[in-house]
């Protein structure tokens, strides 16, 4: 038990901490300024908090001032000596995963790049963002579809020390496949990714594989596959919104190409414009929402535009998304 | 469905819960039982600290009765031991008969030791813990493993207000009391179970009041979770869950029973949402699904917990290697490690075993999607669960599901394929009669009677697990296909063996009816009114009386001679009890039926009349006596005058049938038939214009409603040549006819007059003869004329109505019918130019194109929608078809090109698309092409012009050299048969496209598959020849290349395109690869002195050919 005990006191120890804390050896906690929160002045000053530490990256320190008989002492610690990281909302990241999913790659890399090098000595510190701000540079460069930069950057992580973590190593393969279902490698994508479909355990990867499959699916105009592995992404992984955009612009595209004559009873068209239209209200502020727009006729587009009231639909498939426990802690 | 799902899904309940059961942690019991006595360390142990060690040791390798005996022993050698020493003997003895399940003697024990020993084992066993609480609380379970409520209840009650015990103990005695309450509550009504499940809550709620945060708070937090669910107080147990599983330990066991829990959650989500309606219903579902799709999966709870058992082995193994000699605290922490590795492997055990889990997982949300209207996200998860778990033992169900899926997405055959694997493989299943049904249904619901019935049968045959009340549908469904596929007897023999073997049915009613029916369709009418008779008889109410009623009447209407009056009567009657019905689709539709009867009855009896007219009419010619003469034309006149008494009211029965007639197709039609062939032979033009109009009026988006504009323009241009013009010129004849006989007969008279002729008076008798007839002639002329202005003013009336409907869609882009109407409309004005032969002398009164594209625009009021982007872009398409009409390609060019220069793809209807992509591919105009046909594509792809899109767009593929993706097109146009109107293109351009790849054999065979097409004949015909020519001459066979390319320009001379390519291919040929420069030379010589030939691109390179020779 304890092991219970103790992940029980981490839990404790988070949930009472308020703002991003840096975590000594010797349990001591220091909650430290956000480095890329700026005020409001011309031109923006970085918002400092006395009684907050501060991080030095160039000395790799941290600093917190205090005052002890009315003189200020300044305390100094290591960022090596940092145990653990507890950062419970990182707006720069927020902000560049918007950028992402508006469709600003560049806007996005202009964020994120910053929160790297950040995190850069701090990566292999419990609970730091180095991994999650490396996924979002790696979408980012995806919506660029600079290919070269993305090999670079895949490269670079691949010949890093954090290479071995089964998490980057996974989504590192997972960025190789789209780069290969973009140079045309249609069947041997959708081979790999069902491979690591039944290997994935993670709701994001699983999502970001079927996206991949579909997408390669759709290039060889297995439509009826496609649209069948697009729409698994709002039937079982539904809490995965950052990728529902897609997941529905794609099914729309596949049903676009499964309409045929033939087909005529099924109405394939309308359903395809009944997914454009719920990624566009439910979603107004993606990429694929402009996308969508362009895809649907001018009267229905005028009819979108027009209908700002337009909530979720019935039968929409986008429930409130539930905080799902992704890995189980051992 | 609600009803049978509700079942099924109860089923898929019980089944999740049962693995719920035996994954959830067994918590409340074993508690300090378990733990290793804390025996001190004792360098030299003596025997019988030695015993009680020993006895340990065979209790924690579950040898209890061996442990028994050792303590038995210690007990015998202990000599007046220190009551805390005998406690803890007392209190293991008592421990091992527990863990034996001995309830009796586990009793007995603890009950002995509590007495015996009110300050049980003090601190011998631990420290700061006498094991009191924990022996009370062992106590409480064996109670509950013997059903023993009130002493467990007493107990509880006790340890939860004692001051004794430790808090952690009282937590657990409230969390035991609650469970004790629960158990005891489970023999009671729905009531009695509420009621303690509420007490439950109160006392739980009681236990987490200190907490979650330590294991007991946490064990009760869960039990309250569980309590809240079965409450439905979903909201409550989903925010106590996530205060739980924020405070995890992110060990597997918790993980695994908050992944149940949620299950649980969308359980009771679900089904409150089947008591439900509207968007609280929908809501419901949403959060059901947003619950199961939080869910984590069987592979990643398996492969976690498989890695939390090998990392929990690694640290028993190593905990055990690092402390060979272990103390108590060791010992403590090897064993604690120990529960816990025991604890994942039962977890990872049963979900290996539980292969089902992810099925009912999908078998859940697909639930939650077809009820939430999403069929397709239905069919997919339900085609998970065939995909991943196809021996699933709930398929059935889930099959019977995913039918209905299939059927909610229009995949009705698939649905029927499905149906018939579910009847093979579940022959048993509850569904198979549902399923049974829906087969045959489908087929019945696309009309297709005799593919239904063989549905029915194979299933009458096939499946045995049917009920009787299915199999009783499935024959009554049986006769009904019969019956609607016209086959009257096999219907009447169906319907008696029904009525034989189910003389109770319910559609007894409808069988008696159809019986009748059937007699009536083959024209039995003696049977047919006995059988009437007998229904009328049976059901003076009845359902079907209506009709029975007029049934009756048409056997009347149908005996000879026929009971007109009879009939009549039986109409008025009909007409005065159902005419004003408004609400009853059947009646409403009967309704023109019983007006076409009294129009046939009117017509019948005005054509009784013509034998007697005919007779009348004979006789007053053979009868010369003028006394005679007058009588038979009196009675003749008198007929007539019957006659058309008659045919008036036989039109106006025929006109309020049509009127009524809008939901009864087959009576408009037949009405309409008979009255076109009545109104305008009598010039009552004015009624069938206006009676078109009002059906035209009532839809004109109606398949047919381009028919009925075409009978209202018809009937309004005749309507221009009005009797009154035949009137007149008969009056005129014969008003000329008595003076030009009397005119004549006096230049007879002077011709004939003996002697000589009197010349001056035969002149003048001549001039006389003359006069008048030019006098004839001039007021001819004047009735004539005005004939022509009034049959003018009738077409330009005509033209209006047409214009009128035009403009009604013009500016809506997506009617489709309007583009037909132009055509139309073009048509119409294109007939009024006179065309002119080359270097005629031009009429400058005469209608002229310029004029009819003046009247054109002013018809389609284009100056009205100048703001109109689709009137306008119409306009052009208008006038390109005129000019098209007027042979004038030149203007139609003009007037397309100002189409596709102007106008983006989606601005236009999708035939303007189609048409003008088109022109843009004969122009070159390759970009803008592509925009066009990909719109199509996008936007069209399963309309009328969805071939144009693809046959296009493969070409401008083909064009832009990327031959691959034109294949693509092509094919997937093949494949999915969009080849409606260019087959041939779309043929045409993938042969072209293999032949660039190279593939030479498979395009030979497409070109030669379309030169022997012989409805293709023509232009592609002498491409094909071109291209099999230059396939040979690719691969090196001049010879054959030549024979191909001659055989082009000789048989296709007037497709100069192709024949000019052909005859400087072979000239090139003869001239460098056959040395024969000779038969080149001549060759272009021969190409030069065509005339449609002389100017092209290819003549001119030939022409350079030629100086080189």
């Amino acid at each position: 038990m304890r092991s219970v005990f103790f992940s029980l006191t981490t839990l404790l120890i988070a949930a009472s901490l308020h703002g991003q804390t840096l975590i000594f050896k010797g349990n001591e906690k220091w909650e430290i300024n956000d480095p890329f929160k700026l005020d409001n002045s011309i031109p923006p000053k970085p918002v400092r908090d006395p009684n907050k530490a501060t991080i030095n990256l160039v000395k790799g320190t941290v600093e917190k001032s205090s005052t002890q008989g009315g003189v200020t002492v300044v305390n100094t610690k290591r960022l090596t000596d940092v145990e653990k990281i507890v950062w419970p909302q990182f707006d720069r990241i927020t902000e560049a995963q918007n950028f992402v999913s508006r469709g600003e790659p560049g806007k996005a890399l202009d964020s994120i790049e910053p929160v790297l090098v950040f995190f850069e000595p701090l990566k292999k510190v419990p609970g730091n963002l180095w991994l999650k701000s490396v996924l979002i540079k790696l979408d980012a460069l995806d919506r660029l579809e600079n290919d070269a930069a993305t090999t670079k950057y895949l490269d670079t992580l691949e010949r890093s020390e954090e290479a071995s973590n089964p998490e980057l190593s996974q989504k590192v393969k997972l960025a190789r496949l789209t780069l290969r279902a973009r140079k045309g490698e249609n069947e041997a994508v959708i081979k790999d990714a069902t491979d690591l479909i039944a290997k994935s355990d993670d709701l994001d990867v699983l999502a970001r594989l079927h996206l991949v499959k579909g997408n390669a699916l759709l290039a060889t105009k297995k439509y009826e596959a496609a649209m069948n592995t697009y729409l698994r992404i709002p039937v079982f992984y539904g809490s995965q919104t950052d990728h529902m955009p897609k997941a529905l612009l794609g099914a729309a595209r596949a049903f676009r190409g499964m309409d045929t004559p033939a087909a005529r009873e099924q109405k394939l068209g309308e359903v395809s414009n009944r997914y454009l239209k719920n990624l566009i209200s439910t979603y107004p502020l993606s990429k694929e929402a402009e996308i969508a727009k362009t895809m649907l006729t001018k009267e229905d587009r005028s009819q979108v535009e027009a209908d700002e009231t337009v909530k979720t639909p019935d039968g929409s498939p986008q429930p409130e998304p539930e905080r799902t426990p992704q890995t189980i802690n051992h | 469905m609600v009803s049978s799902e509700s079942r099924t899904y109860r089923l898929a309940k019980s089944a999740i819960l049962a693995v719920l059961i035996a994954v959830a942690p067994f918590t409340g019991e074993l508690r300090a039982q378990t733990r290793p006595a804390a025996t001190k360390p004792a360098e030299k142990v003596d025997p019988i600290t030695a015993l009680f060690i020993s006895a340990m040791e065979a209790m924690e390798k579950k040898d209890y009765d061996g442990a028994l005996k050792l303590l038995d022993e210690v007990e015998k050698k202990l000599i007046n031991p220190p009551a805390g020493v005998a406690a803890a003997v007392e209190f293991k003895k008592a421990s091992c008969h527990f863990l034996k399940k001995d309830w009796v003697k586990a009793e007995y024990l603890f009950n002995q030791f509590l007495t015996k020993f009110p300050k049980g084992t003090e601190d011998i066993l631990e420290p700061n813990d006498n094991k009191v609480g924990v022996a009370k609380l062992t106590l409480v379970e064996i109670y509950l493993n013997q059903s023993k409520w009130p002493e467990a209840l007493k107990l509880c009650a006790e340890l939860r207000t004692s001051p004794m015990i430790q808090p952690k103990d009282r937590v657990a005695a409230f969390t035991l009391s609650a469970k004790i309450i629960i158990e005891q509550s489970k023999t009671g009504g729905a009531d009695i179970r509420n009621k303690a499940l509420e007490q439950a809550a109160e006392l739980l709620k009681k236990a987490i009041g200190s907490g979650i945060s330590t294991p007991e708070g946490r064990e009760a937090g869960m039990q309250l979770v569980e309590v809240y669910i079965k409450l439905n107080l979903v909201k409550e147990a989903e925010q106590l869950k996530s205060e739980i599983d924020a405070k995890s330990s992110g060990s597997p066991t918790d993980i695994v029973r908050s992944n149940f829990q949620k299950i649980n959650i969308g359980d009771a989500r679900f089904d409150a949402a089947q008591n439900a309606a509207g968007e609280e219903k929908m809501a419901l579902l949403r959060q059901a699904l947003s619950n199961y799709q939080g869910v984590l999966r069987r592979a990643t709870i398996a492969r976690s917990v498989s890695k939390a058992v090998e990392i929990k082995s690694e640290e028993v193994e190593k905990l055990e290697a690092s402390l060979p000699n272990p103390n108590d605290e060791a010992k403590a922490r090897i064993e604690a490690a120990k529960n816990e590795l025991s604890e994942f492997k039962r977890i990872r055990d049963n979900f290996t075993e539980d292969k089902y889990y992810d099925a009912l997982l999908s078998y859940r949300i697909g639930l939650c999607l077809l009820e939430l209207k999403m069929p397709w996200e239905a069919y997919v998860a339900f085609q998970d669960i065939f995909d991943n778990s196809p021996n699933f033992d709930k398929a059935s169900s889930a099959y019977y599901y995913y039918i209905l899926a299939l059927r909610d997405i229009g995949r009705n055959t698939e649905a029927q394929q499905k149906c018939k694997e579910f009847l093979k493989k579940y022959p048993d299943s509850d569904e198979v009669s549902n399923v049974a049904l829906i087969l045959g249904s489908i087929s019945q619901e696309r009309e297709e009677y005799d593919e239904a019935i063989g549905h029915y049968n194979w299933i009458k045959t096939n499946v045995k697990n049917i009920d009787e009340t299915t199999k009783e549908d499935i024959d009554f469904r049986i006769a009904l296909c019969y019956f609607s596929s016209v086959e009257w007897k096999k219907a009447q023999v169906a319907i008696d063996e029904f009525l034989n073997k189910y003389p109770k049915t319910v559609a007894k009613e409808q069988a008696v009816y159809m019986r009748a029916l059937c007699w009536f369709f083959q024209g039995r009418y003696k049977e047919t009114k006995e059988a009437f008779d007998a229904y009328q008889k049976a059901y003076p109410q009845g359902e079907f009386l209506a009709d029975v009623r007029y049934r009756q009447g048409i056997i009347k209407f149908g005996l000879n001679p026929p009971e007109i009056d009879e009939v009549k009567k039986i109409c008025r009657d009909w007409l005065r009890d159902y005419g004003n019905e408004s609400h009853n689709e059947a009646i409403i539709n009967q309704i023109p039926e019983i007006h076409t009867l009294i129009g046939d009855c009117d017509a019948r009896l005005a054509s009784d009349l013509d034998p007697a007219i005919k007779k009348a009419d004979e006789d007053m010619r053979t009868n010369a006596a003028p006394a005679d003469k007058a009588r038979f034309k009196a009675q003749k006149e008198a007929l007539e005058k019957q006659k058309e008494v008659h045919v008036k009211n036989s039109i106006d029965a025929y006109i309020a049938a049509a009127k009524s007639a809008r939901t009864n197709t087959n009576a408009l039609e037949f009405v309409l038939r008979e009255l076109g062939k009545l109104l305008p032979g009598r010039g009552e033009n004015a009624r069938m214009r206006d009676l078109y109009q009002e059906i035209y009026d009532w839809d004109h988006n109606h398949p047919k409603a381009m028919s009925y504009l075409y009978e209202v323009i018809k009937a309004t241009e005749r309507m221009g040549d009005k009797p009154e013009f035949a009137q007149r010129t008969e009056a005129v004849q014969k008003k000329f006819s008595a003076q030009l006989q009397a005119a004549r007969k006096n230049v007879d008279d002077i011709v004939r007059a003996e002697g000589a002729v009197n010349q001056v008076a035969l002149d003048n008798a001549k001039k006389a003869v003359a006069l008048l007839s030019d006098q004839l002639a001039a007021e001819l002329a004047v009735v004539e004329k005005d004939r022509q202005a009034s049959i003018a003013a009738a077409k330009t009336e005509a033209l209006g109505i047409l214009s009128k409907a035009v403009i009604e869609s013009i500016n809506d882009r997506r009617q489709e019918g309007s583009e037909k109407l132009i055509l139309f409309l073009s048509e119409k004005l294109a007939r009024k130019v006179k065309r002119l032969k080359p270097g005629a002398k031009v009429d400058p009164n005469a209608y002229t194109a310029a004029k009819a594209e003046e009247e054109l625009a002013q018809l389609l009021q284009l100056d009205r929608n100048k703001d109109s982007l689709i009137a306008q872009a119409r306009g052009y398409f208008a006038k390109a078809q005129l000019a098209t009409f007027l042979r004038d390609p030149k203007t139609a060019d003009l007037y397309y090109k100002k189409i596709y220069n102007n106008y983006r793809a989606e601005e236009l209807s999708s035939t303007l698309v189609a048409i003008v992509g088109d022109q843009l591919l004969a122009n070159d105009q390759i970009a803008k092409a592509e925009e066009y046909f990909q719109y199509i594509l996008d936007h069209h792809r399963s309309s009328e012009y969805a071939d144009y899109g693809f046959a296009g767009l493969a070409e401008v593929k083909f064009t832009q050299k990327k031959y691959k993706e034109a294949i693509d097109l092509c094919q997937e146009a093949i494949d999915n048969n969009i080849l409606m109107s260019k087959e041939k293109e779309v043929r045409f351009t993938m042969a072209k496209s293999l032949a660039e790849m190279r593939k030479y054999d498979e395009a030979k065979k497409i070109f030669e598959e379309i030169a022997k097409t012989k409805e293709w004949r023509g232009e592609t015909t002498a491409g094909c020849l071109y291209w099999l020519g230059l396939m040979e001459e690719r691969q090196g066979r001049n010879a054959e290349a030549v024979a191909y390319y001659r055989r082009c320009y000789q048989t296709w001379k007037k497709y100069s395109d192709w024949s000019a390519k052909s005859y400087l291919a072979a000239a090139r040929i003869f001239a460098t690869k056959m040395a024969q420069r000779a038969d080149a030379k001549m060759l272009i010589q021969e190409m030069l002195s065509k005339d449609k030939i002389k100017d092209t691109p290819e003549a001119a390179e030939a022409r350079q050919l030629l100086n080189t020779l």
